[in-house]
């Protein structure tokens, strides 16, 4: 195998692959990304057993057809420390050359007959399909709430559900519920819902650069596969599905909240993010008091300090003290993008709801403040 | 004050018992009456472990010659009068039956001499029957010689142990006795042979020194303390030694509490010295001490038993935080960093200095349950028998209202360089400080971080919770679920609300918030929690040992672990948060945090130096 590549486009194609990459396994060929030079393109391979993810790099010469397996890290170092335009990759015997103006590596690679493989996106009917800008909100809006690491698996993952055309996910950790909703372009089959693992839609959003891009999905036995984007080259993004049911949770949707305000999420965000700068370990909570047309935000970390911001809010309701983690509150914030958001309370030891339209709705708890 | 028949209502009122079971406890009612009459040296001899001759000798006030057949007849004594005597007992032996029950089972001869008289007289008592007295040539003071212990009893001599198992016996008593009163000087004499001497001091810690062992000096770290108003009463006060963590033995043996002069065993002041060494130690060690308790003996019932080894304390409480503070406050203060290679004193098992087979003494004595009797003297309300030095200096140091006072100095040594820690197996720091280099355990030093920080935190009020969007419900077993109702005070306050979810189910609404960010899984927390209380490591839920338990289990799971790798950032919070804590030496669980190998141990392993 040997090619010349553009390094710049060899760089972002090796940084989204090494995102899959594991950093710690007993099997050295899972470290490696495995690279195909064939039709004029350049692929690249990478796995964690759980996910696999393909993608075509096309500013390339193909001057030999082959493929390799490298390890991930050294190439992707190789690559990114480089500044000259293009990068020759030579790979004879398992070991890969690769040079640039004033460079020259000599990187010992695996058979490439070792890599497990990655499942391809088929030709045929896909279930959906979608805009890449929409997916990529409404993923954002929800996985940084799934849980990490925790005994439910069902949890460490976001629900996917598309019914007709409207796609809704949902994500908690326990302690909040993020529910997002938006529509697909196309559809086909029945009505499905299945769980994917965080780690496969956050590579999965790094894929999708331009929001314009069609991102189709397709289910496959316990598998679920993603392609950006049209045509050969077009990164495929594969993912095994979580087992297990996830956690009923409408119940868990207030509907009876009786106090009511709105914010600009960027005010709101920011208030609540300088009064955390009074929490530490052990008091990370905030307390938000609402009063006659005062928010008045409040921390207090013993032997530190304190803090309290006041905002000025249009509310006329009953007094009302809550106190929340304020990282909960900041991450919701973050995803409303910039828009109005509405906090609903009840009492100080209900949840509360932030909520943007009916295109996201946010369930936290809140904290018992000493 | 002249030897008086106690009146009969009075002797009713004096639990009955007998005083006289081995030479042990001869020795000890001998020895008590000779500090009564104010001696300064007292010898005791012993002959074939003291079944054939106990002598106590003594150079004390003596007995006038016509008290002399009275001081052998029950209930005879010069130190309770009435009733209301016995509220206030500043005296050591107040029965008025020691003489006359050991008279009653050995051959018996008493010598005494007052300043008064040019010549001694002495009586002699046989089969109960008390001959005449006469007078003799002999020295101010008292000498009464027990012969043939049991002779005329022998159910009671069938149970003495062998000669050597007996002396072992006298010298712990005689040891408790020395304790109580460091300006007499005592001798021990067993067949010709001295084994104990205490040379007479005026200062209390040489007299502790002398009797825990010159061996265990450099690691006794002195405690003072006190509470209270001498103006109602309520003072009270406490001065001892302790040994440091390393030092620890497998039993309690090593320790000895005196109360207003008297050593006693009471389970309280053990729990509070335990208390005080929380987290010092491995559970299965067991500190050297020698507490000294002072308060007003109105406070406390030492007629609970014959031979007044056990007391009633009338408030136990306040005492039992008295003596935990002055422990903590004593250790907080020392440099408990362990040295490698200086290897700890082992001490000579104190038997083993006596001739004859100390192992089947041992076996007697635990089987015995606590220990033989124990009691010692005190001269009268006027003079309270301790060194003046001591009191003066307790009352000078200023006592500290709480244990939230921890503003004392940090007892660790400061590490040099920060930037030079280096990370070892993923477990362990290395660096130095002042005296060598240091090896920290990352997961113990991360934990009593925790621990001291939640203790901190906690007494400001309920640690913060998280609530649950969704309850987490786990499997429990029934005494889980039952447990959870008695621990329900406590959980409350480290900020977990827990119900029982049907028989055999718990449902967690809220949890620390601390412990979720530290990835600590609900479930599997309490339930582990809940089964230590079934199990009864967690005792009950009101008490501050138990909060100090579960405070352990939480800190534990919320440090890093061994395996853990640790940015230079995370290192150097790490080292900076042992400013945060007063014992950085032990985790929770008593094992050390830090090790020290001390440069001259380096030189010396190198071949720099002899050392």
């Amino acid at each position: 195998m040997k090619l010349v590549c553009s390094r710049d486009a060899l760089a972002e194609a090796l940084s989204v692959a090494g995102s899959v990459v594991v950093n710690r396994t007993p099997a050295p060929v899972l470290l490696c990304l495995k690279l195909e030079a064939k039709d004029g393109f350049l692929t690249v391979s990478a796995t964690d057993t759980e996910i696999g993810l393909i993608l075509g790099v096309a500013e390339v010469d193909i001057r030999e057809e082959g493929e390799a397996l490298i390890p991930a890290d050294k190439l992707n170092q190789i690559v990114r420390a480089t500044n000259d335009e293009a990068i020759t990759i030579e790979v004879d015997k398992n070991v890969a050359n690769i040079r640039g103006k004033d460079a020259k590596f000599k990187v010992f690679g695996f058979d490439p007959g070792e890599f497990p493989g990655t499942p391809a996106f088929e030709e045929g009917p896909v279930e959906f399909q979608t805009n890449a800008g929409t997916f990529r909100r409404v993923i954002g809006r929800t996985v940084f709430a799934t849980a990490v690491e925790n005994s439910r698996y069902a949890i460490n993952g976001v629900l996917l559900e598309r019914t007709d055309r409207h796609l809704r996910l949902v994500a908690t950790d326990g302690r909040r519920l993020a529910v997002a909703r938006g529509e697909c372009g196309s559809f086909e089959g029945e009505d499905t819902s299945s769980i994917v693992p965080t780690k496969a839609l956050n590579v999965l959003s790094r894929l999708m650069s331009d929001p314009d891009e069609p991102v189709s999905v397709r289910r496959d036995r316990n598998q679920i596969l993603f392609k950006v984007g049209e045509g050969p080259g077009a990164p495929v993004l594969s993912s095994n599905l979580v087992e297990g049911s996830f956690p009923p949770f409408e119940d868990v949707i207030p509907k009876d909240q009786d106090k009511r305000v709105e914010f600009d999420a960027g005010d709101l965000s920011s208030a609540v993010r300088r009064a955390a700068l009074l929490t530490n370990e052990e008091s990370k909570g905030v307390r938000l008091a609402f009063a006659d047309g005062t928010l008045t935000l409040s921390s207090r970390a013993p032997e530190m300090g304190e803090a309290e911001i006041k905002v000025d809010v249009d509310y006329a309701g009953e007094p009302i003290e809550i106190g929340f983690n304020p990282t909960y509150l900041t991450e919701a914030l973050k995803h409303a993008d910039a828009q109005t958001v509405l906090i609903e309370l009840k009492a100080p030891n209900k949840p509360g709801v932030i909520k943007v339209e009916s295109d996201f709705t946010y369930v936290v708890m809140p904290v018992n403040l000493a | 004050m002249r030897i008086q028949k106690l009146d009969p209502t009075l002797i009713n009122q004096i639990a009955a018992g007998e005083v006289v079971e081995r030479p042990a406890s001869v020795v000890k009612e001998l020895v008590e009456n000779a500090f009564d009459a104010d001696a300064t040296r007292i010898e005791v001899e012993l002959q074939g472990g003291g079944r054939d001759l106990i002598r106590v000798s003594d150079d004390g006030g003596g007995i006038d010659p016509e008290d002399l057949p009275l001081a052998v007849t029950s209930h005879a004594t010069s130190k309770v009068l009435r009733l209301e005597d016995l509220q206030a007992i500043g005296t050591m032996g107040f029965r008025g039956e020691a003489l006359a029950s050991i008279a009653s089972v050995g051959s018996f001869r008493l010598e005494s001499r007052t300043a008064d008289h040019e010549e001694a007289w002495s009586i002699e008592v046989a089969g109960g029957i008390a001959a005449e007295p006469t007078p003799c040539a002999g020295p101010i003071g008292t000498r009464v010689d027990v012969g043939h212990l049991f002779r005329d009893v022998p159910a009671r001599r069938r149970f003495l142990k062998s000669e050597g198992a007996e002396a072992s016996r006298v010298a712990e008593v005689v040891r408790n006795l020395a304790l109580t009163r460091p300006q007499v000087a005592m001798k021990l004499v067993s067949n010709g042979r001295t084994l104990l001497e205490f040379a007479a001091s005026d200062d209390p810690r040489q007299r502790v020194v002398d009797v825990i062992g010159r061996e265990f000096e450099d690691h006794l770290v002195e405690i003072t303390g006190q509470i209270g108003d001498p103006a109602d009463g309520t003072l009270a006060s406490v001065w001892g030694m302790v040994g440091t963590p390393e030092i620890a033995r497998p039993t309690t043996k090593k320790q000895r509490f005196v109360l207003n002069g008297r050593v006693i065993v009471d389970r309280s002041l053990a729990h509070a010295l335990k208390e005080g060494f929380r987290g010092l130690l491995e559970p299965s060690r067991h500190p050297v001490a020698v507490i000294h308790v002072d308060l007003d003996p109105g406070r406390v019932d030492v007629n609970v038993h014959p031979a007044k080894t056990e007391v009633r304390f009338r408030e136990p409480r306040p005492l039992h935080g008295l003596v935990r503070r002055a422990v903590r406050e004593a250790l907080e203060s020392t440099d408990l960093v362990r040295d490698i290679a200086l290897k700890p004193p082992e001490p000579s098992d104190e038997t083993s200095t006596l001739p004859g087979d100390s192992v089947s003494h041992r076996a007697g004595s635990s089987s015995r349950g606590p220990g033989p009797s124990t009691v010692v003297p005190t001269t009268s309300r006027g003079g309270r028998p301790d060194p003046a030095a001591w009191r003066d200096a307790m009352r000078d140091a200023p006592w500290p209202e709480d244990h939230a006072d921890s503003e004392a100095a940090s007892p660790l040594p400061t590490v040099v360089g920060r930037d030079a820690v280096l990370q070892i197996h993923e477990s362990f720091l290395v660096t130095q400080d002042s005296e060598g280099l240091v090896i920290i355990d990352q997961h113990a030093l991360h934990e009593r971080v925790m621990f001291e920080t939640l203790q901190q935190r906690i007494a400001t009020g309920p640690l913060e919770s998280q609530r649950q969007l969704v309850p987490v419900v786990f499997d429990a077993e029934p005494e889980s679920v039952s447990g959870l109702e008695t621990l329900a005070p406590l959980l409350e306050r480290i900020g977990i609300e827990a119900t029982a979810s049907g028989p055999r189910g718990i449902a967690i609404h809220a949890f620390p918030s601390l412990l979720l960010d530290r990835k600590v899984d609900p479930g599997p927390f309490l339930s582990e929690l809940l089964e230590r209380h079934a199990a009864g490591e967690i005792d009950a839920p009101d008490t501050e040992a138990a909060l100090s338990d579960v405070l352990d289990l939480m800190s534990c799971k919320a440090a890093v672990k061994a395996g853990d790798r640790l940015r230079p950032q995370e290192i150097a919070a790490l080292l900076d948060m042992r400013s945060r804590i007063d014992r950085g030496a032990s985790c929770p669980h008593g094992r050390p945090t830090h090790l020290r190998i001390p440069i001259p141990e380096l030189e010396r392993r190198f071949g720099r130096s002899s050392g």
